[in-house]
C-alpha cells in the first residue's frame, strides 16, 4: 500500500551546510499493518512521517500511496489525497478550541472532496473511543486523554486508508498511554487502517507489531514484532463498553 | 458561520474595536449619503421645476430673485412674445420674517402666489394628500413639510406670516382656511404654502417699510412671471427672445439655472465620497489589523486545517468569509444606527425646518454593500498570507 523507495530529505543549514534528516530511505508498509517509527531526536522520524502525510516535498525518491507517485503532485492534489486518505494524530492533539469534540472530529469532512464520513460516523466513532457522553463538550472541558481520543476519532472520520500519529502518547501519564494505545491498536484492527505510529516511547513500539529504528536519516533496523492481524493478547483493558486486547 | 461568530467572540474586546471602526465609517457614510439625498432631491425637484419654464424678473435681478417688483402689465407683453403660451405672475414672502436661516440643509418656509392652473404645465406636478385648491382669497394650500411643521390639516385655520419674537407692534398677521395639503415632493413644494394672487400681494406690501406702503398699490405689481412655452418651444432661445423684445425684465435661461443647482449637487456627492473614503481607511485598516492578528494567533490551527486535506483556496475563502461578516455585521450596526441618527434629526427639525436627511433602499444597500466589500477586500492580504503558510512549520508553532 505505501512504497517509500530512496527516499531523501536534505535541508540546507548555514550558507554551505546540508542536514541529511533522510537519506535514501527504502521500505514498504501492507495495508493494516501497525507500525512503529522510533529513533532518537533528529534521526529523521518526524520528516518521515511528514513526507508520508504530504505535507512535505522530499528532495527526492518516491512516496507511493496505493500505487499513485505522490511526489509530483501539485499542492491542491496532495491536499485533496491527504483529506482522502490520510488521518493524522498529533502530540499536542490540536483540537480547534472554539469546536466542541463532535464538530472538531467532523473537521476533516469539510475539506474533503468526496466526504466518506458523515455526523452519524463522527458520533459513532466518539462513542469507540469512549466520549459518547462528551461529544458536546468543548477541548478545554475535555482530559489530555479525552482530547487525544477525540484526535484518535478525528483520524479516522473519512475512513483513511492511513493514520500517522506523532508521539501520540508524549503527553500524556502512563494509564493514558496505554488506554490510547489500546484505542489505536483497536480501530487498526476493527477497521483495518494502517497506523504509522513516531514515538520515543518504547512500550508503545512494543505493542506495535513492526518497528522501523532510524537513525542519521537511514533505516538502522526493521523488525516485525507480530504478524499483522495476529495480535497476540497481552494483556486487556476496558474502555467504556469495550475490552481492548493490547 | 458558527465558527466565524466563535472566532470573533475569542477576542471580543479586539472584535469589537474592529467592528466599531467599521461602524463609525458606515454611520458617516450613512448620515453624510442621507444628507445628500435630501439635497440632491431637492436639487433634482428644483432641477426639474426650473427645466419647464422660464423665470422673468426685474432687468436689475439675476432672472429669478432680486431686482424690484415688476408690473403686472407686462404679463400682456410678455404673452406677446412668439413661443409664449402662458404668462403667470408670481410673488413670494417669507413665512417666517426676520428669522435667521444662516446654516439650513433645507429650502427656508416661504408664502407664494398660487395659479391652480400652472400645475398642468409645470415641469414639477404637485398632488394633493387631501383637500383641493384654494378657491378664493383668505385660504391656503399646505406644501407637506409646512402642514407637518404647523400641525395643521384640512378645515384648520393658520395664522401667516409667523410673527418673530421681536416683532414690532404693527407686524400684520392674517388668518387663512387651510383648503388642502400637498403630497411630499422633497424639493420646494414641500415648505411652501400657497394662497391667492391677490393675497400674496397683500402680504408682499405689508413686508415692505411702512412709509413704502401708503403709497404703493400692490395689486398691480408682482415678483416676477413664470413663463411658459408652447409645445416644441426652446426655452434657452425663448429667454434670449424675452429679453430681447420685452424692456426692463430680465429671463433667465433654464440650462443655466440647472446646471447651477447640478453644481451643488456635486459638493454633496464629492462630501458623500469623503465619507464612505474615511470608512475606508477606518474600517479597512481596523479589518486588516484585526485579520492579521487571528491569522498570527491561528497558525498552528491553520497548518492543522491543512494537514486535515484544506487547500490553499479552502484556507483562504475561511479568513476572507470572516473579515467579511465583520465587515457585514460593521455595516448593519453602523448603517442601523446611522438610520437612527437621521430619524431622530429628522423628527427633533420636524416643528422647525422639515427633514435633511432622506434614507432610501439604494442608501441602504451601498452602506451595507460597501462595509461589505470593505470587509471582503481587507481582508485578502491576511487571507493570502494565511493560505500560503507552510503546513510543517505552521503545526509546529508556538
Amino acid at each position: 500500500m505505501i512504497e517509500i523507495s530512496n527516499l531523501t530529505k536534505h535541508y540546507r543549514q548555514g550558507k554551505s551546510g546540508v542536514v541529511r534528516a533522510l537519506d535514501g530511505v527504502t521500505l514498504s508498509i501492507e495495508q493494516g499493518e501497525f507500525v512503529a517509527v522510533v529513533g532518537r531526536s533528529g534521526s529523521g522520524k518526524t520528516t518521515m512521517l511528514d513526507s508520508l502525510g504530504l505535507l512535505l516535498k522530499p528532495t527526492a525518491g518516491v512516496i507511493a500511496i496505493d500505487g499513485v507517485d505522490t511526489v509530483r503532485l501539485k499542492d491542491n492534489r496532495r491536499a485533496q489525497l491527504r483529506s482522502e486518505k490520510v488521518g493524522f494524530i498529533f502530540q499536542e492533539y490540536n483540537l480547534l478550541p472554539t469546536m466542541t469534540a463532535l464538530e472538531n472530529v467532523m473537521l476533516p469532512l469539510r475539506y474533503a472532496r468526496k466526504a466518506k464520513g458523515d455526523r452519524q460516523w463522527a458520533q459513532t466513532l466518539l462513542g469507540e473511543v469512549g466520549l459518547a457522553g462528551r461529544m458536546h463538550h468543548r477541548p478545554d472541558q475535555l482530559s489530555g486523554g479525552e482530547q487525544q481520543r477525540v484526535a484518535i476519532a478525528r483520524s479516522l472520520v473519512n475512513w483513511p486508508s492511513l493514520v500517522l500519529a506523532d508521539e501520540p502518547t508524549g503527553a500524556v501519564d502512563t494509564e493514558t498511554s496505554d488506554q490510547l494505545a489500546a484505542i489505536m491498536r483497536r480501530m487498526n484492527v476493527q477497521h483495518g487502517v494502517t497506523f504509522v505510529i513516531v514515538t520515543h516511547d518504547m512500550d508503545l513500539a512494543a505493542k506495535t507489531d513492526r518497528v522501523i529504528r532510524l537513525k542519521d536519516g537511514k533505516v538502522l533496523s526493521d523488525e516485525t514484532t507480530a504478524p499483522p492481524f495476529g495480535v497476540p493478547a497481552k494483556s486487556k483493558i476496558s474502555w467504556g463498553d469495550h475490552e481492548v486486547a493490547v | 458561520m458558527k465558527e466565524i461568530v466563535r472566532n470573533l467572540t475569542r477576542r471580543k474586546l479586539r472584535s469589537f474595536l474592529t467592528i466599531s471602526g467599521i461602524v463609525i465609517g458606515i454611520l458617516a457614510l450613512t448620515t453624510m449619503g442621507a444628507l445628500a439625498n435630501n439635497f440632491n432631491a431637492l436639487l433634482d425637484g428644483g432641477a426639474r421645476y426650473y427645466a419647464g419654464y422660464v423665470p422673468v424678473a426685474d432687468a436689475n435681478s439675476n432672472g429669478v430673485t432680486g431686482g424690484a417688483v415688476l408690473p403686472l402689465s407686462k404679463q400682456s407683453e410678455l404673452e406677446a412674445v412668439p413661443g409664449v403660451a402662458h404668462v403667470f405672475p408670481t410673488i413670494t414672502v417669507a413665512a417666517k420674517p426676520g428669522a435667521l436661516n444662516v446654516v439650513n440643509f433645507g429650502l427656508p418656509d416661504f408664502i407664494a402666489s398660487y395659479d391652480p392652473a400652472e400645475n398642468q404645465y409645470s415641469g414639477l406636478k404637485t398632488t394633493f394628500a387631501t383637500g383641493g385648491d384654494v378657491t378664493g382669497d383668505g385660504q391656503v394650500v399646505l406644501g407637506s413639510s409646512f402642514a407637518r411643521e404647523f400641525h395643521k390639516k384640512v378645515g384648520d385655520t393658520i395664522v401667516l406670516p409667523v410673527k418673530p419674537a421681536d416683532a414690532q407692534p404693527d407686524f400684520v398677521q392674517h388668518t387663512y382656511s387651510v383648503a388642502g395639503i400637498l403630497n411630499a415632493t422633497l424639493t420646494e413644494p414641500d415648505t411652501g404654502a400657497y394662497v391667492t394672487l391677490a393675497d400674496a400681494q397683500q402680504l408682499f406690501k405689508e413686508q415692505l417699510p411702512v412709509a413704502l406702503q401708503a403709497n404703493f398699490d400692490a395689486s398691480k405689481y408682482a415678483a416676477g412671471f413664470d413663463v411658459y412655452g408652447t409645445p416644441g418651444t426652446n426655452l434657452d432661445q425663448l429667454a434670449d427672445r424675452i429679453n430681447a423684445e420685452v424692456s426692463g425684465v430680465k429671463a433667465q435661461k433654464p440650462s443655466k439655472i440647472v446646471a447651477a443647482l447640478l453644481a451643488g449637487g456635486a459638493l454633496f456627492t464629492e462630501i458623500t465620497t469623503a465619507a464612505a473614503l474615511l470608512a475606508l481607511i477606518i474600517g479597512g485598516l481596523a479589518v486588516i489589523n484585526t485579520m492579521i492578528m487571528a491569522v498570527s494567533e491561528r497558525v498552528r490551527e491553520i497548518g492543522l486545517k491543512k494537514a486535515l486535506g484544506a487547500t490553499t483556496g479552502a484556507v483562504m475563502r475561511e479568513f476572507v468569509l470572516e473579515s467579511s461578516f465583520i465587515g457585514l455585521l460593521g455595516g448593519l450596526v453602523g448603517f442601523g444606527l446611522g438610520a437612527l441618527v437621521a430619524v431622530a434629526v429628522n423628527a427633533s427639525l420636524a416643528s422647525t425646518q422639515g427633514s435633511i436627511f432622506l434614507i432610501t433602499p439604494g442608501l441602504a444597500v451601498l452602506c451595507v454593500a460597501f462595509a461589505l466589500f470593505l470587509g471582503t477586500v481587507a481582508g485578502i492580504i491576511p487571507a493570502f498570507r494565511a493560505s500560503r503558510l507552510d503546513p510543517v512549520t505552521a503545526l509546529r508553532a508556538q
